[in-house]
């Protein structure tokens, strides 16, 4: 069964992305809904361009914008990484593209470049990141040395490098996991489509909607890709969107999204309850599936097709949902549609002609067959241990569910410099421990330790997980001391981690027989959310305390000393008559003005008597 | 022509040219963090929005954001900033470009920006690349005090850094005509230092005043704007309604009611030229709006010979670096020629600066090494304190 239910899944992926070197641009929108009314829409794009005609500047459906930064910076392969939110495996199952197409929490960037040598690399992968800053609004010129590694076996790039170059390319990693994604980066994301966002699927992306997700990632992937014959090479800009919506929240209008407590006399009441009363309620438990279509998930319908897309073929359908084949769909669409079904009737996809609004409506529907859900491969979870200013640990407790496959995976940390690990504290364990002398499960181990202010630690490590056991991977740290003006702003709120980065090695294909080359390239990954480092911050008023307080000191001080020295003391006696006059005049002046004030008083307190 | 003849024909020549100018930029700043700040955020989209409405572009929009409040977790309408209860208006949109936000928020990017000391690899977009035709509008907002404005609640600008960096401006030639506004707590001090010519500047409110917020939002739950900005934009939303509007300046600080305000807003017009009545005419479309002009040269003043000698010339360039492409992409072409030579080169040894393996057993060799070292001097001691003993006996 589970084989069966991993291979309908996964056939749904790889359905999309063998067609490979086809027509210049190629776009599918997927719709799944998952448990408890969330659904999963995944966008995806991709846009071909030959290697001469981008060598020679001729863009047409690769975007001039990020083209010339490629070739400013030398990047021969790019990935890009805008998510929010966490993936609930517990819940939906396995990641879209086996997690190829997501990235921790933040952004994340990482980009094979080619140089002569490190420092070239270096100086380019500034470039690249500064240039990538400016053209989405994110904040990525701040992965500078110390946010950077140099990953050793968790990436492998997915194009086609040719062997000359390869001693070249140097692969850089930078995360910034702080950095939120907002509207100011889906609007130059939609910029790069040929269709930016005004017709084809991509009209249903809104900031509005996106942002609003319960998790969502934005990819951008650039890759070349040769003819195995050597004939030709592209370049491949791949974009996907995935998200997580919670229908029942999207369905709120946007002037009014806060939700209002229901009438009493709305309440949907379950009776059989043996305290239901009619001052008590327990809410009815709905069996049917929620009804929704594309306008109230998303806001708008898909604005018709995207003129450039394939006439025919696979390549010309463009939405595909993935329902129970007995759910009721109704096509409210003034143009014309096809539709064709897969094998076991889980897909349906749709072809969309002209330009008039499309939209999908599911009906509010009892349905007893669900789409079976595939689970993940790996569990895996991170979290900081212990308590105080100076130390603490991390514990990640990675899980494999399989009864019978051992999973070999590589763990990736990159640590910022003011969280210094020690290593001889790292330490795995497996749970539960069967028999009496356990392989150790860490089989290599990449390291580099951190130099405080010019690179994070960055460390890499071969696990092997036993089937239906847990690893738990522990090491304690440091927390360093920051300059004052090495905190930022809002430093009380702790410092982000980055996520850790899993990539599954094994097994490969024999259990997976739908796997395509190209997924096998792409890999299976997974990570963690990242962590909150709470450091030990200063008081920021105190530095200003202190000047006041020493300025007063000061100021007594020298006060106490230069009065007397500009002073001229002078004996009473050397002060003439006529000196002493005025001053006998003044006392003579302020004793009259006390004694007629003293009189009136007195006068008054007697009259009360 | 003697230097100081040339500098007499310039500034007769600006003068005459003076009222042009081709080009419109807009410095939109933001300078507070933390959520209960959304209305300083709320106060520069609104100009942001003001200002793209009446055509500036966004390439020359500068927009600094210090923190995010549309996709802020607080926020019940996410990627959404409103700056009315009414909620009439989102600002956030759809098609937004911040090009400083967060913790790129600085006093030092900030004065970088106006100055353009930037480095190297700062791309175009986080660059103001005004000139001495570009009219700029600068907008601030945040918290402030006498002389100075907090940047993010972690540091300060004071005014005469302010003025310092106009100057700085002035001097490289980086603007024709600059309205300075400000939006926070005693902002007619910020403005109090400024020396450089050819500057407006308008601020919310006197020494020893208060700017205060318009309104709240209960399903937002803080204030949605300050009373300053909202009066502007009152005016700017209702009245120049195209950038074809021949409203003044003067009448722009005309509206302001400082029994609505609840502040008393000033201006500084002795920068100008001309003072206080050049100010008060030039238009608000000259500041908020984008005007392309074209500067043409009288036509006695073209020289027929230079313009056909000039654009000989530009051909002879194009033809050169046709010509060098060309042997370049020759030399690209035929790789293989030389392919048999570079095989023998020595291919260079691939030194990344990347983690290094560590082996458990090259761990346990370390300690067999430590120990038979310590051993070793154990033995060296223990001998020599016998030898010693001997000697003695």
């Amino acid at each position: 069964m589970l084989s069966k239910v991993l291979s309908i899944f996964l056939s749904i992926f790889f359905y999309f992305t063998c067609i490979a070197l086809g027509s210049d641009y190629h776009e599918r929108l997927l719709l799944r809904p998952l448990p408890q009314s969330a659904l999963l829409a995944s966008f995806n794009f991709r846009s071909n361009t030959s290697a001469t005609s981008f060598e020679q500047q001729h863009f047409r459906y690769f975007p001039r914008s990020l083209g010339q930064i490629l070739q400013h910076a030398g990047t021969k392969e790019l990935h890009l990484r805008f998510s929010l939110g966490r993936w609930d495996a517990e819940n939906w199952g396995a990641r879209p593209w086996d997690g190829a197409r997501e990235g921790g929490t933040g952004v994340e960037l990482w980009a094979w470049v080619e140089a002569e040598s490190n420092e070239e690399a270096n100086s380019r992968w500034l470039t690249l990141t500064n240039a990538l800053s400016g053209l989405f609004c994110a904040s990525l010129n701040f992965i500078d040395a110390t946010k950077t590694i140099r990953p050793v076996m968790t990436f492998q790039p997915e194009g086609h490098h040719p062997n000359s170059t390869t001693d070249n390319l140097h692969l850089l990693h930078g995360t910034l996991p702080h950095e939120v994604v907002c509207t100011e980066n889906l609007t130059p994301f939609l910029k790069l489509l040929p269709c930016k966002g005004k017709a084809g699927i991509s009209s249903l992306l809104d900031g509005h909607k996106l942002f609003d997700a319960s998790w969502q990632s934005m990819a951008i992937d650039v890759r070349p890709l040769c003819e195995v014959d050597g004939s030709g090479c592209i370049l491949e800009i791949e974009q996907t969107v995935d998200m997580v919506l919670d229908i029942d929240r999207s369905k709120r209008p946007r002037d009014n999204p806060i939700p209002r407590p229901i009438k009493p006399t709305d309440l949907e009441c379950d009776a059989s309850k043996p305290y239901h009363a009619h001052d008590s309620c327990y809410p009815l438990d709905k069996k049917a599936e929620v009804a929704w279509n594309l306008k109230d998930v998303f806001g708008r319908p898909i604005k018709g097709s995207c003129p450039i897309t394939a006439d025919r073929g696979p390549d010309s359908e463009t939405v595909c949902i993935n329902v129970a084949p007995e759910r009721e769909v109704q096509i409210q669409t003034s143009g014309g549609w096809t539709e064709s079904k897969s094998e076991d009737g889980f897909v349906r996809c749709y072809r969309i002609f002209g330009d008039s609004d499309f939209d999908l409506n599911f009906p509010s529907q009892l349905v007893d067959k669900t789409v079976p859900l595939a689970q993940p491969r790996l569990y895996a979870a991170r979290s900081i241990n212990g308590y105080g200013q100076e130390r603490g640990s991390v514990q990640a407790v990675i899980t494999n569910p399989s009864p019978v496959d051992t999973i070999d995976l590589i763990y990736l940390e990159s640590l910022p410099w003011f969280m210094k690990p020690y290593i001889h504290t790292l330490k795995a364990a497996i749970l539960p421990s069967t028999n009496s002398t356990p392989t150790p499960p860490i089989k290599e181990t990449y390291y580099r330790p951190s130099l405080d202010r010019h690179r994070g630690t960055h460390l890499e490590l071969l696990l092997t997980v036993p089937p239906v056991s847990k690893v738990i991977l522990t090491y304690d740290f440091e927390k360093a001391i920051l300059r004052y003006t090495e905190y930022p702003p809002d430093a009380n709120r702790g410092f982000d981690v980055a996520p850790a980065v899993i990539r599954l090695l094994s097994p490969r294909a024999p259990r997976f027989p739908h796997s395509t080359p190209e997924a096998l390239k792409r890999g299976t990954y997974l990570r963690t959310t990242s962590l909150l480092l709470p450091l030990p911050t200063p008081d920021f008023s105190m530095p200003y305390n202190v000047i006041i307080l020493t300025s007063t000191v000061m100021a007594l001080g020298f006060g106490s000393i230069f009065n007397p020295l500009v002073r001229r003391f002078v004996g009473v006696e050397e002060v003439g008559a006529a000196g002493l006059a005025g001053a006998v005049r003044l006392r003579g002046f302020l004793r009259g003005r006390v004694e007629r004030l003293r009189a009136r008083f007195g006068g008054k307190g007697g009259k009360g008597e | 022509m003697t230097p100081l003849l040339r500098l007499w024909l310039f500034s007769l020549l600006s003068v005459f040219v003076g009222a042009q100018h081709t080009s419109n930029w807009a410095v939109l700043v933001s300078t507070s963090r933390f959520w209960f700040n959304y209305r300083h955020l709320a106060n520069v989209l609104s100009l942001y929005r003001t200002v793209k409405r009446l055509g500036i572009p966004d390439s020359q929009i500068i927009l600094m954001l210090p923190d995010d409040m549309a996709c802020n977790p607080r926020n019940a309408f996410p990627g959404t900033v409103y700056n009315n209860a009414d909620r009439a208006l989102d600002l956030y949109g759809d098609n937004i470009e911040v090009d400083y936000r967060g913790y790129e928020v600085t006093v030092e990017n900030f004065i970088r920006l106006l100055t353009d000391r930037v480095g190297e690899d700062m791309p175009r977009s986080k660059r103001l690349l005004t000139d001495d035709r570009s009219n700029i509008l600068v907008y601030m907002t945040g918290h402030g005090g006498n002389e100075f404005l907090k940047f993010q609640d972690a540091e300060e600008i004071s005014a005469f850094d302010l003025a310092d960096a106009f100057e700085q401006m002035w001097e490289k030639k980086r603007y024709h005509e600059l309205l300075f506004m400000i939006d926070t707590c005693q902002a007619n001090t910020m403005y109090s230092k400024i020396y450089s010519p050819n500057i407006i500047a308008t601020g919310s409110s006197e020494i020893d005043q208060s700017s205060y917020s318009h309104h709240a939002d209960s399903d937002v739950g803080v204030a949605v704007i300050d009373r300053y900005t909202y009066y502007n934009l009152d005016f700017l939303e209702t009245q120049v309604l195209s950038p074809s509007s021949k409203l003044t300046l003067g009448d722009l600080f005309d509206s302001y009611d400082e029994a609505k305000i609840h502040s008393h807003p000033g201006v500084r017009y002795d920068l100008f030229r001309g003072g206080e009545q050049e100010v008060r005419s030039r238009l608000v479309i000259d500041f908020f709006g984008n005007v392309q002009n074209v500067e043409i040269e009288e036509a006695g003043a073209i020289n027929e010979t230079r313009w056909r000698e000039d654009l000989q010339q530009l051909g002879r360039m194009i033809e050169e670096a046709r010509k060098r492409q060309n042997t370049s992409r020759i030399t690209e072409d035929h790789p293989s020629s030389d392919a048999a030579v570079s095989s023998f080169k020595p291919a260079p040894a691939r030194k990344f600066e990347g983690a290094a393996r560590i082996d458990a057993s090259n761990g346990l060799g370390k300690k067999v090494i430590g120990a038979t070292a310590l051993l070793g001097c154990a033995a060296a001691w223990m001998a020599s304190s016998w030898y010693e003993s001997r000697t003695k006996g």
